[in-house]
C-alpha cells in the first residue's frame, strides 16, 4: 500500500503554479485545520480557502453559504489568520449545528491593524493590506 | 445517424446543434429538501452566486436550478493558493408530487437559495371524518 499525501487542489488540478506557491510566505504553514482535514477530506469542519495577492493586498477567500455576519469570527493572532463559523439552530423538527474553522499563516509585512473582512453572497473575503515597504516601488531613473 | 453525411450534404435540421461538443463544467450543489403536506422547501447552497445569476425552471415535473458565479476573481488578483471551485452550479430534481407552479417562491440570501414549492390542493392528503 502506498500512502500519498492528500491535496485536494492537486487532484482537481487547480493549482496553476505550485512551485510559486511553495516559495510563497503563506507556504510551509499548513494550517492546523488543514492537517486534520487532509485525513478526512470534507469532514472535520475544514474550510477551503483561496489566497490571492495584488500590489496592495493579500486576499483570503472562504465559502460560507448560509452564514450571517454574526456567525462568522475572523481573528488574527501571532501571524495566524483564523476564520471560524459556528451555528446552532433548533426548531421543532430540525436541529442544525456545525463549527467550521481554518487558519492560514499571515505573511510578514502585513498590517495587522488594517485587516478587513467582507461577507457577500456566501463568500467571505479577508483583505490583508501589505506594508508600504512590501509594495513594489518604481524607481525613477535620473 | 447517417455516418456518410457531411456538412455540405446535410440539411440544416440534421446537423448537430452548435452547442454539441462544447462541454460545460458544472457542479452539483449541496441541497436539502424538507416538506410537509402543504409545502416543500428546497435549500440549495450556491456560494458566489448573486441574485441575477440564478435560473429556475420547472418543466415536466423536473425542477432545474442553474447558478452562475459572479466574475470569480477581480482583475489583478494573482492566485497564490487555490482550493475553491470556480464552477457554476446545476441541480435537477424530479418532483413526485404536483406542485403549484404559480405559487413557487425563490429567495437567495447569503449564498443559499430557498425554494418553496406549494403542493397542489388536489394532491394533498385528505382526512375523512368518520361519522
Amino acid at each position: 500500500m502506498k500512502l500519498a499525501r492528500y491535496t485536494p487542489s492537486f487532484d482537481l488540478g487547480r493549482v496553476a503554479d505550485f512551485d510559486q506557491w511553495l516559495r510563497h510566505p503563506f507556504a510551509g504553514f499548513p494550517a492546523v485545520g488543514q492537517l486534520l482535514g487532509e485525513f478526512i477530506p470534507g469532514a472535520a469542519g475544514r474550510l477551503a480557502t483561496d489566497v490571492y495577492e495584488d500590489k496592495d493586498n493579500y486576499y483570503a477567500r472562504f465559502e460560507l453559504p448560509g452564514l450571517k455576519k454574526e456567525d462568522v469570527k475572523v481573528e488574527v493572532h501571532d501571524r495566524l489568520l483564523t476564520v471560524s463559523a459556528e451555528r446552532r439552530e433548533k426548531t421543532d423538527q430540525n436541529e442544525e449545528s456545525f463549527v467550521f474553522s481554518r487558519s492560514v499563516s499571515v505573511p510578514e509585512g502585513v498590517r495587522g491593524d488594517a485587516i478587513a473582512a467582507k461577507l457577500e453572497d456566501g463568500i467571505l473575503t479577508v483583505t490583508l493590506p501589505k506594508q508600504e515597504e512590501r509594495k513594489p516601488k518604481l524607481i525613477q531613473v535620473d | 445517424m447517417n455516418a456518410t453525411c457531411t456538412p455540405s450534404t446535410c440539411s440544416p435540421s440534421t446537423r448537430s446543434a452548435p452547442s454539441v461538443g462544447v462541454t460545460e463544467n458544472l457542479q452539483k450543489p449541496v441541497y436539502t429538501v424538507a416538506g410537509n403536506d402543504d409545502v416543500y422547501e428546497v435549500r440549495v447552497q450556491l456560494p458566489g452566486v448573486a441574485k441575477g445569476g440564478v435560473k429556475i425552471d420547472l418543466e415536466d415535473n423536473v425542477l432545474s436550478i442553474r447558478g452562475e458565479r459572479q466574475s470569480t476573481v477581480p482583475e489583478g488578483w494573482k492566485p497564490l493558493h487555490r482550493e475553491l471551485s470556480t464552477l457554476g452550479y446545476q441541480l435537477r430534481l424530479r418532483l413526485n408530487t404536483p406542485v403549484d407552479e404559480d405559487k413557487l417562491t425563490a429567495n437567495l440570501e447569503n449564498g443559499v437559495l430557498t425554494l418553496k414549492l406549494p403542493v397542489k390542493e388536489a394532491a394533498k392528503p385528505r382526512r375523512i371524518e368518520v361519522q
